[in-house]
Formats: structure tokens, C-alpha cells, sequence
């Protein structure tokens, strides 16, 4: 029941009323650098999207736009006061490079916004030199999901390799038979800000055969490969909410 | 039998060269011949132009007779020892070329036509063939093209390479060149000290490939991915088969033994600037400059969690008055220029763009403010933490600097165009590309390690900066930097103590 509520949810309407804190907005735009300045990583990320008219606060993503490319933005909007970069903040956000979209590169001044100052937090890893908890048993059959960007089969820094390391601190421990790791994308076609857009149907098996390669460095378990495209949304919570990113995923089934 | 003139005129020359060489102090003692026999002692000192490197073996001195690092195991006369040598923090400055060239008038083993001369087309007698070891301090390196793993299985490389400018004669022709099934670039040697470092493994993934760290095909565990410019060997074992079967023309494979008394050497050396000529001794008042230091640290720390990056110098930011009056006015304003290095290399922000490594794939963001240390991570070392494969643009056009002594090769993206070069560029060494195959990582070096550079000049992997001034100059101009006139001395001052 949880889950179809939270399905429910992911799914709701996201143009029309989207500028309700908590909606959704998808669009596509060439990001705007503001040149903030709070210290290391403290830049601004901007998008703009043209059909609202509204210029949105990026910078939360965990995989940051390229300036030479255009981005697909989803987000969600908040309410914070837009004190840090100039603009309303999505969060969570994610901004996926399109990288057959080239953009003219444009970077604003800091025009007195601070930026953000950066501090480690949220999905970050620990050196080796740390000793990770061992999960406790039971253990039986379970499925670990990692993310990737639009048409993208690359981990992302402070949240896959986050995510990684919790599945494989217990796969460690839990000494699966075997892994079965299934690569998905989202390759039904959507029309976001006037663009028909999807994914490769092959970066289903480039996520799957990327994370099998990883896997195999990592534990002493056999993995299978599998790939499917039509990836459908999940409510996981390390999507963050966001239906796109639960379609671009790959699943790490450990079975017994 | 008939003995070359040149080799009769060898000892006077070698007289000469003594005089000329006794302007860093030493002589004779300073170049360590392959084979002599030497006692390596437990500290050793080599003054250069900035002050005095120190060399730390633990675990006592070392017989060299008969040791495989210094004793020639090919045909070429050369060791180990030949290109690593104690004086050039364990690698080997321009300038030792040369005096080695005025000494033995180019018969040293160090010019052996192979890789010691810009090609062995070329007459081996003039000084002119050897002009790229001689004023930048370069090597031949010929690779496989396309390109094999460490195994020996073929790579298909997703871009082509052509060679557009060939002032060496070595990427074109009958044996040489993408046409022959190889291809040549020029770089300098990496020192083989402190090597703790450059093999500490900090986290599992290699955050700029995507993937977890490869594992070592011998030991099975994760490599660091920061012992060659191309990361072409991961362990050492590797790149000792790579070193002695190319520069060191050693037709059979080394011995177990021969890899485990290499190894055992090099994993006991350890060299640093110990003292300066303008500030004195670098662990003093404080300071905790120096290689015992980094003889005694535990290896792979990241400084933005842990010890700052040369943090060693911080005492040196407020020497107390009556420490200070004890220094010369010169020495005090140096040791003050040194800490302000330190600081400015470590919070001195800049907009790094179009950096492959640092700007793609990998998430960061491009652009994306960040100082040094965002790359020179490792506690002590300044070395990446992560494997460091990174495009700065020192082989790549348009970012770098005119070489025309150098090849130059067009290269075309197969697949997904280079996300910041497109789809066709040019570069004068690929780098890592010729290592992975993949077009997003050719101009990728490894970055280079940051201690005892006052006896290594010059610069980069291909000698782009022929001091440290250049260092520093070259990333003002390709990252915009706009440092002052002071912050660019703070940051030389600095990097001629490490």
C-alpha cells in the first residue's frame, strides 16, 4: 500500500501546478555558471526553463552540468529562499549532460550571491583505512539499485560508489551464491520542453555490464548480466523521489 | 685492437667536467655509474640550485654490487640506476644529461640510440640527436599500436590516430610509426622514490573512470593507478618488465629475486628537499619539511579530511618574534613566503574548465572552483589519492605550449567526440588514451609527484616547464588563475622545498 501511495505521488501531474513546493519540474536547458565564490566547489548552477519562464537553482545535483552541453533537469522544488545562488532551489535535483546538445558557455558574475560552501555530507564513502560495520543477518535474497544520468552508464562520484559500498559491505558478509546485476533504461519516448527524448535501449546492458565489471573487482561472488529496456518508475528512496532516476538504474540481485 | 679516439679523449673530458660539476658540489660521487659498487648508505645529501635533497634508506645501507637496480642487466650498459639517479630525487634532471654528455662526449649508456636519442634513425655521434634528452630531459617511449593490455590481449582503440608533424623521424617510415604498429612520444622520468605513496590505495572506485580501482593481477588487490604517466602498469613487478625489457634492452624476464631486491629498494628510498639556500634547514622552528617525515607517515591520507596538504610548513606562518630575530631577515622572509605557498596552493581558488579527469566524466561540473589540492590530495605527497589521470592540456592543443621538437598526431574520435576537444584534435602525446584506447582519455597524464623537484627540472611529462616559475606560469595562463606577482614566488619558494 506504501509503495502504490508513494507511486502515486511520483507520478502526479507535473507541469501545470509545478511550482508547488514539493512538484515536480522536467525540462531541458543550457545551464548558466554563477561564478559565487565561498571557497572550493561553492559555484552556482542555473537552468532556465523556457516554457515557464522561471530560472531554477540546480547546484544540488549530484553529477553537475557541463557548460558546453545542454542538461535535462528534474527536480523537485522546495521552499527554500533562493539566498545562495539567485533562484528558486530544486532538491532533489538531477542534471544529466546532453552531450549531442551543445550550448554557447555562459557564466554569470556572483552579482553578491555566496554560493554554497561545501561540506562532506550525505552519500559519501569512507576511506579503505576505515573498517565498514558489518551489516547483521539474516541474510536472504535482496536487490541493491544504483543510479546513472540520462543515456549515461558512468557512477557517479558521492552517490553511486555510496551506494556501492553499502551493497557490497553486505554482500561481503552475507555470501550470496551468486549475483545477478540487470541494466534498465528508459527508452519509451517522452516529449520534455518540446524535445522527444530517450534512451539508447544499449546503455541497459552498457549500466548492467559497468557495474558487473565493478562488482567483479570488488567481491569474490559470480555475476550474470542481464538488460531490459522500458524501465518503468520505482518509489526506491535512493532515488530521491524522482521517477527518472528510478528508470535509469541497474539492480544488483544477490541470490541464494 | 683499435680503441676509438673518442674513448681515449674520455678521461680528460671527464677531468673537465669534474671542474664544471663542482658548481653542485660533488663530482665525481654525484652520477652513480651502473655497476660500481657502491655502498648505499642510510642517508645520503645532493646540493642542487635551491639547497640540498636528502635521501633516506631504511633498514640500513645496501650493498649495490651485484644488486639488479644498479647492476647493467642488458646488452646497453644501463642499470636501473642510469636514469633514477640519488642526485635527481631518483629521477633525472636535464641538466645531469647534459653534464653527462660533456663528460663522456655522448658515449654514456644514458644515450643509448633506442630511447636515449630522439630516434635511432638518427646519427647517434651528434650532440643534435639527442636534443630532446639533452634539453628537456625526454626519453623515447615506443608503444604498441593499437594498443595491448598488460596481458597482452589487443585493446580496439574507439579513435584514430595520424601523424601530422614528425620532426624525429620516429612516427613514420618502414619501422616506425601508427603505420608500423607502434608509436613513439617523449617523457620524462618519473622518480622512483617514496614509493609508498604512489602505491597507497585511499578508496576502492576510480572516481574518474567510473569504476571500482583494477585489481593487481599478482596480488589481486586494488592498484593505485599512479606509477606511470600513461598508466600503463598498475604494480611494479609490471613496470619493472616494461623498464627492463624497453629502456634496459634486457631480452629475458626478470627473476623472481631480481623483482623482490628491485622492490625491496625501492619501497626503502625516500628523498626530499631537506635544506634551502635561502631558508635553511626545513624542519625547523616547526617546520616538519624533509623526507624523515614522509619516511615515518602513514601513506594515502586524503589533507581535505585528515592532515592539510604541506601543512609541514605551517609553523612557519607565525615564527615566534624570538625565533624570528634568531634568522637572518632573508632566511624570515622566506620561511614566511614558503607558509604563504602552502596556503595559497591550498585555498587559492580557480575555475578549472575543459579538464578531462576533472571536468568529464566525472561529475564535478565544468566549470568547477576549485584550488590544488582539488587534484594534489595525498597528505605529505601532493600526489591524487585516486588514480590521477588528468588532461591539464600540457601535450594537448590548444592548450599547449609550441613544442615543434616534438610529434605531433591528429586525433579522431571514432565513437562519442571528446567531450571538450570534439570530434578531431591534435596532441603531442595521448597519454593515457594509449593505455585505455578511449578518445575521452587521450591528453590524460598521470600527475606527477611533488617531492624533491629542485633536483628534477624540468617539468610535466614532456618537460613543458623548464623550472618552477614555469610551473606555475603555465597553470596561471591555462586556468586564468590571475595570481599576483607574490603568490607566484610563494608558490615557487614552496615547491623548491618539498
Amino acid at each position: 500500500m506504501k509503495t502504490i501511495a508513494a507511486l502515486l505521488m511520483l507520478a502526479a501531474p507535473m507541469a501545470a501546478q509545478a511550482q508547488e513546493t514539493g512538484s515536480l519540474v522536467r525540462f531541458v536547458a543550457c545551464p548558466t555558471y554563477r561564478d559565487a565564490d565561498s571557497g572550493r566547489k561553492s559555484g552556482c548552477w542555473l537552468a532556465d526553463d523556457r516554457a515557464t519562464g522561471r530560472r531554477w537553482d540546480v547546484s544540488l545535483s549530484p553529477y553537475k552540468p557541463d557548460w558546453n552541453f545542454a542538461v535535462l533537469v528534474e527536480g523537485r522544488v522546495t521552499d527554500a529562499k533562493p539566498d545562495a545562488c539567485g533562484a528558486p532551489v530544486l532538491d532533489p535535483v538531477r542534471t544529466s549532460r546532453l552531450l549531442d546538445q551543445p550550448c554557447v558557455r555562459h557564466m554569470l558574475p556572483a552579482e553578491g550571491y555566496p554560493g554554497r560552501r561545501y561540506k562532506l555530507q550525505g552519500r559519501y564513502i569512507d576511506p579503505l583505512s576505515v573498517p565498514r560495520a558489518v551489516p547483521p543477518g539474516p541474510y536472504a535474497e535482496r536487490t541493491f539499485p544504483v543510479y546513472f544520468e540520462f543515456d549515461n552508464d558512468f557512477l557517479i562520484y558521492q552517490y553511486d560508489d555510496y551506494l556501492l559500498d553499502k551493497a557490497v559491505t553486505w554482500i561481503r558478509a552475507a555470501k550470496p551464491k551468486k549475483l545477478v546485476v540487470t541494466g534498465f533504461a528508459a527508452t519509451v519516448p517522452e516529449m520534455v520542453s518540446g524535445q522527444r527524448i530517450a534512451e539508447r535501449p544499449e546503455v541497459a546492458r552498457e549500466r548492467a555490464e559497468t557495474i558487473a565489471e565493478t562488482l567483479r573487482r570488488l567481491v569474490e561472488v559470480p555475476v550474470e548480466v542481464k538488460w531490459q529496456a522500458g524501465s518503468q518508475p520505482t518509489a526506491e528512496p535512493d532515488a530521491d523521489r524522482l521517477p527518472g532516476q528510478s528508470q535509469r538504474r541497474a539492480e544488483i540481485r544477490a541470490l541464494f | 685492437m683499435r680503441v676509438p679516439v673518442r674513448r681515449l679523449l674520455l678521461p680528460l673530458a671527464a677531468l673537465c667536467a669534474f671542474a664544471a660539476a663542482g658548481a653542485r658540489g660533488d663530482g665525481y660521487d654525484r652520477w652513480w655509474e651502473p655497476g660500481e659498487g657502491r655502498t648505499f648508505p642510510v642517508q645520503l645529501d645532493y646540493p642542487n640550485d635551491q639547497g640540498t635533497l636528502r635521501l633516506l634508506l631504511t633498514g640500513g645501507p645496501l650493498e649495490t654490487k651485484g644488486h639488479p637496480f644498479f647492476e647493467p642487466l642488458g646488452p646497453n650498459g644501463r642499470a636501473c640506476i642510469t636514469c633514477h639517479q640519488p642526485a635527481d630525487s631518483m629521477s633525472l634532471s636535464a641538466q645531469t644529461a647534459r653534464e653527462r654528455w660533456d663528460t663522456t662526449q655522448g658515449e654514456d649508456p644514458l644515450f643509448a640510440a633506442s630511447d636515449g636519442s630522439n630516434c635511432p634513425t638518427l646519427p647517434q655521434g651528434d650532440r643534435a640527436s639527442h636534443s630532446l634528452l639533452l634539453k628537456r630531459g625526454l626519453f623515447r617511449i615506443q608503444l604498441p599500436w593499437p594498443t595491448r593490455e598488460w596481458n597482452g590481449k589487443p585493446i580496439v582503440p574507439d579513435f584514430r590516430i595520424e601523424v601530422v608533424r614528425d620532426p624525429n623521424g620516429c612516427n613514420s617510415g618502414p619501422k616506425y610509426g601508427p603505420a608500423a604498429g607502434n608509436l613513439s612520444v617523449y617523457r620524462r622520468p618519473r622518480p622512483l622514490a617514496n614509493m609508498k605513496y604512489l602505491l597507497a590505495v585511499g578508496f576502492p572506485f576510480d572516481p574518474k573512470q567510473g569504476y571500482a580501482l583494477p585489481l593487481d593481477p599478482d596480488t589481486h588487490k586494488p592498484m593505485s593507478g599512479n606509477l606511470m604517466a600513461d598508466n600503463r602498469t598498475g604494480n611494479l613487478r609490471l613496470q619493472m618488465e616494461d623498464a627492463s625489457s624497453t629502456h634496459l634492452a634486457f631480452a629475458r624476464r626478470l627473476t623472481r629475486e631480481q623483482i623482490d631486491r628491485i622492490t625491496d629498494f625501492e619501497m626503502r628510498i625516500f628523498a626530499a628537499q631537506q635544506t634551502s639556500n635561502r631558508g635553511g634547514a626545513v624542519d625547523t622552528l616547526g617546520a616538519r619539511g624533509g623526507p624523515a617525515k614522509l619516511r615515518d607517515s602513514e601513506p594515502g591520507q586524503l589533507g581535505s579530511i585528515g592532515e592539510p596538504v604541506w601543512s609541514e610548513f605551517a609553523a612557519w606562518e607565525h615564527i615566534p618574534p624570538a625565533d624570528a630575530a634568531r634568522l637572518k631577515p632573508e632566511e624570515l622572509a622566506f620561511r614566511q613566503s614558503v607558509a604563504r605557498g602552502a596556503k595559497v596552493f591550498r585555498d587559492k581558488t580557480f575555475l578549472i574548465t575543459d579538464s578531462a579527469g576533472i571536468n568529464s566524466r566525472i561529475g564535478f561540473g565544468n566549470p568547477v572552483r576549485n584550488s590544488c589540492v582539488f587534484c594534489h590530495n595525498m597528505t605529505q605527497m601532493g600526489n591524487d589519492v585516486a588514480p590521477g589521470q588528468v588532461d591539464l592540456g600540457t601535450t594537448t592543443m590548444p592548450f599547449a605550449d609550441p613544442m615543434p621538437d616534438l610529434p605531433l598526431f591528429r586525433i579522431t574520435c571514432l565513437k562519442a567526440p571528446h567531450p571538450h576537444y570534439g570530434r578531431v584534435f591534435y596532441t603531442m602525446d595521448p597519454g593515457f588514451g594509449l593505455t585505455s584506447g578511449r578518445c575521452a582519455d587521450v591528453g590524460k597524464i598521470t600527475l606527477q609527484s611533488m617531492r624533491g623537484l629542485s633536483a628534477r627540472a624540468p617539468y610535466f611529462s614532456n618537460g613543458l616547464a623548464k623550472d618552477l616559475r614555469g610551473v606555475v606560469d603555465y597553470y596561471d595562463r591555462r586556468y586564468n588563475i590571475g595570481y599576483t606577482e607574490q603568490e607566484k614566488q610563494d608558490l615557487v619558494n614552496l615547491m623548491s622545498v618539498l
